[in-house]
């Protein structure tokens, strides 16, 4: 099943959702987006718990928005997963196949199905209250799931469990999601789970989409700044853009800054959106720290990379991998190194950053 | 968005109308609409009326005002207030001490002394007046102790129908109310605060009233508040141990008006002034208790230090002292009652221990199997009235908001403002004009009950249903459920232990109550409290505690089932 989403709208006093999107047949879309721009909104408008101001809801081209909630047949999984306190574990898994009208003994083959699937058999008879987090997470799932949804809609799912737990759950959501092929959104604020999760990843903000992509492309070709910065660390380098010249792949644009002259592309994406940057205006250098390599080269500027020196500020020690801060002109940068032999506090160092992944933004 | 609460909140009951139109909300309430009308707003119009008409029926406020008027009315509106401030203060001074005990030392017995505190809620006044004149009395225990004790040819203590009497019999029987609602929220503020003043150098009653006062306050206040109106509304002890007209309040003025000199005119005029002072009081209860309070965002209970490792210092042996008084003062008249009603004869040089009384019960024939046999009945019908009326009420005022929501629950409400005299007498001025007899029928003092005890099922029910997370019902609804389903499948049964709370007390009040039931009862009707006040009122004390004992194993019954259940109360 193919979810719809046409031009839905729902207006609040301080605040204003307005969605247009489509969620393929077997696909697990992220949401994703700081609190409060209209996430979990957006997933309560689906489920039917707030009717919209306009639009309409499709699921395989039926309309589903003058549904009741309990007649969408849509699996929720919910953040304090809402486990019916007063049922055990099997009687809860089985309460949407009894409001359902499913025959006991179907109920009794699916009931086990499941419980197997989250990896629980043995647990029907235990009492909700009496188990993990993580169990009950599972039991959340595995209740959602039970009378075969057309459409799986999880609510932070993982936010109140601890790290490890998070991450050996999310694979065990992303192989039931796979194995049923169950059309998923899947809402979070946590931007790993997001990448390491998602088929596709919509960015929202104050109530609106601003990007949706697969993982790699949301990373690596941040539609603006905001999506540039929610995901990933960024570095930031103000200034004006003085003139644009043909390099081999492409127009390059050449940015004056606080720390001299840079060259940086503007990537398609924005470019398709909006009109071309136009020699004058203010704009935003963006790159991302891990693409930064330090070199012992004095400081310049060739057609394919931007030099960038200045005194290292403090470094941090994160095992696999190294965060140095270094400061230039008032700026700190923060660079992402791999290597081994790396610069102590207060020692001057270059660094240097590729011309492509060197991105404009307007300001 | 979830944390952020407001698009939340907007939504809710939006969601809802999909669910349960106002079609279904009317049809809803029509029942326990109509009953409301006919056995409580009725009543109490008629009583309304009657005091503000003149004997040719017109418009006056003529009798209202020539009672406030009147000096001997003005000292009965006066004492009633006064006694029970009075009470309340006593109340608070002898609960704070118990409160703190539970709230910040773990102990063995601390479940016992906590149930104990159940205690005023369950049993009956009129055991109360029992115990007290049992015990304080002229040939009570303490006296016939110290007479013996010291020789003494008159009982020492001459306590019994005095203002000292009603304030004892009201502290003994409220202060548990206070050490049960002020320990709820004294539990629930974390040391720290205190363990950070005491680093700063404060300690005593200086720590007392610049920290814990400041955060124990709103409890203690609703605390007093509630104190303070079961003071006012107080019939049975006032009646029995103030002993006359000098120590008279408003409830007892009400009833001889209405039952002695059958004068139904002043009564309901009386009573008028009673219902606004006890509404205004009850208003400002209800006020203080949405008052915010900081304990909201405290976590759970804190280690605790042990009683038991401080009984090696002065403090520790006060502090276990109180607990065994407090114990002792909240036993002790179900205990000096149980022991009595074993007795042969009066008279305490008498030691023969007798089932006497016990077999005269249950030989039957006599008024008493009768007394016991209606209590039950009565107990029995308002408890399965006053679940389904309390439940429903509830559900709707928990689930819907619309415009009028607030003042729905207001009309729902009322009965807990209005006295139960008041609301017998509006039922023997009200359907007097009838054509078919209302008073005098069994199912008016049922109804009456039901009136009084429904109130406490909504209370019991509606935390409940407010308590339940929308989450819950939502994953319900998108799991199939519609609203019917929602209900009796997962809202009902989630409210189980509440609704077992709520059952369980209304068969105690119902069994324990008498002030209606004195206004309505006639000798077929006679229940188990208004007995008790016979016996009493012609010196039949071993007769009484006999039925008393009777009364208090139902009691006991309802608190067991309370206690298990585990609902709250209060």
């Amino acid at each position: 099943m193919a979810l719809r989403i046409r031009g839905i709208e729902k207006i609040y006093p301080d605040f204003r959702l307005e969605l247009d999107l489509e969620v393929h047949q077997g696909e697990l879309l992220i949401l994703l987006g700081p609190s409060g721009c209209g996430k979990t909104t957006t997933l309560r408008l689906i489920a039917g718990f707030i009717d919209p101001d306009s639009g309409a809801l499709d699921m395989d081209s039926r309309r589903i928005d003058n549904l009741p909630a309990h007649r969408r047949r849509i699996g929720i999984v919910f953040q304090d997963y809402a486990l019916f306190p007063h049922l055990n574990v099997w009687d809860n898994i089985g309460f949407g196949l009894r409001m359902q009208g499913w025959s006991p003994g179907e109920a009794r083959r699916r009931i086990g199905e499941l419980l197997g699937l989250i990896s629980l058999e043995g647990y029907g008879k235990r009492k909700v209250t009496r188990l993990s987090g993580g169990e009950q997470q599972r039991v959340a799932l595995a209740r959602a799931l039970a009378p075969q949804p057309q459409l799986l809609l999880l609510d932070e799912p993982l936010s109140a469990l601890d790290a490890k737990l998070r991450k050996s759950l999310r694979s065990e959501i992303r192989r039931i999601q796979r194995e049923l092929a169950v059309t998923t959104l899947y809402v979070t604020h946590d931007q790993e789970e997001a990448l390491v999760l998602g088929d596709r990843i919509a960015v929202m903000r104050e109530g609106h989409i601003e990007q949706i992509d697969t993982p790699e492309r949301i990373y690596n070709r941040p539609a603006n700044l905001f999506v540039g910065t929610f995901l990933g660390q960024a570095n930031l380098l103000r200034g004006r853009l003085t003139g644009w010249f043909a390099g081999r792949d492409g127009q390059i644009a050449v940015v004056e800054t606080g720390v001299g002259k840079l060259s940086a592309i503007q990537p398609a994406e924005t470019r398709s959106a909006k009109a071309k940057l136009q020699v004058g205006q203010e704009v935003v250098v963006f790159f991302r720290p891990e693409h930064c390599s330090l070199d012992r080269q004095p400081s310049g500027r060739t057609s394919r990379s931007n030099r960038i020196s200045g005194r290292v500020a403090r470094t941090e020690y994160l095992g696999s991998h190294r965060l140095i801060e270094v400061e230039a002109a008032d700026q700190r940068f923060t660079l992402d190194l791999v290597d081994r032999l790396t610069p102590a506090g207060g020692d001057e160092v270059s660094f240097s950053v590729s011309v492509h992944n060197c991105w404009l933004f307007p300001r | 968005m979830g944390k952020t609460g407001q698009p939340l909140e907007l939504a809710l009951p939006q969601g809802r109308r999909t669910s349960s139109g106002s079609g279904t909300l009317f049809l809803l309430l029509l029942a326990p609409a109509v009953f409301l009308l006919l056995f409580f707003y009725f009543p109490l119009g008629s009583v309304l009326v009657g005091g503000l008409t003149d004997s040719s029926g017109r418009f006056t406020l003529g009798i209202a005002a020539s009672l406030l008027g009147d000096p001997y009315y003005l000292r009965i509106i006066g004492f009633t207030v006064w006694q029970a401030i009075l009470s309340t203060m006593l109340s608070v001074l002898m609960g704070l001490p118990g409160a703190y005990l539970l709230a910040r030392y773990d102990f063995r017995g601390k479940r016992l002394i906590q149930a104990l505190t159940t205690v005023p809620f369950v049993l009956p006044s009129i055991i109360v007046v029992l115990g007290f004149v049992r015990f304080f009395g002229n040939n009570g225990i303490l006296n016939r102790s110290l007479m013996a004790l010291f020789r003494l040819e008159e009982p020492p203590l001459r306590i019994l129908y005095s203002l000292q009497a009603i304030l004892l019999a009201h502290a003994f029987y409220n202060f548990p109310v206070v050490v049960r609602v002020v320990s709820s929220l004294w539990r629930r503020i974390h040391p720290s605060t205190e363990e950070a003043a005491r680093s700063l150098g404060a300690h005593g009653l200086r720590l007392f009233f610049r920290i814990s006062l400041p955060q124990i306050l709103p409890a203690l206040l609703s605390a007093a508040a509630l104190v303070f109106i079961f003071c006012l509304l107080s019939f049975a002890i006032v009646l029995v141990l103030g002993g006359g007209p000098r120590y008279t309040t408003l409830e007892v003025e009400v009833y001889r008006l209405a039952k002695v000199s059958l004068d139904l005119k002043t009564g309901s005029a009386l009573a008028l002034i009673g219902a606004v002072i006890s509404l205004l009081f009850l208003y400002a209860y209800i006020k203080l208790q949405q008052r915010s309070s900081f304990a909201e965002q405290m976590a759970e209970d804190a280690e605790k230090p042990r009683l038991a490792g401080m009984l090696g210092s002065v403090r520790g042996v006060f502090y276990l002292l109180y607990l065994l008084l407090m114990a002792l003062v909240i036993l002790a008249p179900m205990i000096t009652v149980i022991a009595y009603s074993f007795q042969l004869r009066s008279g305490w040089a008498q030691q023969a221990i007798s089932l006497e009384w016990y077999r005269r019960i249950l030989s039957g024939g006599g008024p008493y199997l009768r007394a016991v046999v209606n209590s039950l009945f009565f107990a029995c019908l308002t408890m399965l009235l006053s679940l389904p009326l309390g439940t429903l009420l509830a559900y709707v005022g928990a689930r819907s908001r619309f415009t009028g929501s607030r003042l729905l629950e207001a009309v729902m409400m009322l009965p807990i403002g209005i006295s139960s005299i008041i609301l017998g007498l509006g039922y023997l001025k009200a359907y007097r004009q009838l054509p078919w007899r209302i008073v005098g029928t069994w199912y008016s003092i049922v109804f009456a009950h039901t009136v009084i005890a429904y109130p406490f099922v909504i209370r019991v029910a509606s935390a409940t249903f407010r308590k339940m997370k929308s989450s819950l019902t939502e994953a319900a609804r998108s799991l199939g459920a519609g609203p019917w389903r929602l209900f009796w499948r997962l809202e009902l049964p989630m409210a189980r232990s509440a609704l077992i709370t709520g059952a369980a007390f209304a068969f105690g009040i119902s069994v324990g109550e008498i002030n209606a039931s004195l206004m309505l009862y006639n000798e077929r009707l006679i229940t188990i409290p208004v007995m008790i006040y016979r016996l009493i009122g012609s010196y039949n004390f071993i007769g009484a505690c006999a039925m008393g004992s009777v009364l208090m194993l139902f009691c006991f019954l309802a608190f067991l089932i309370i206690d298990r259940a585990g609902g709250e109360i209060g």
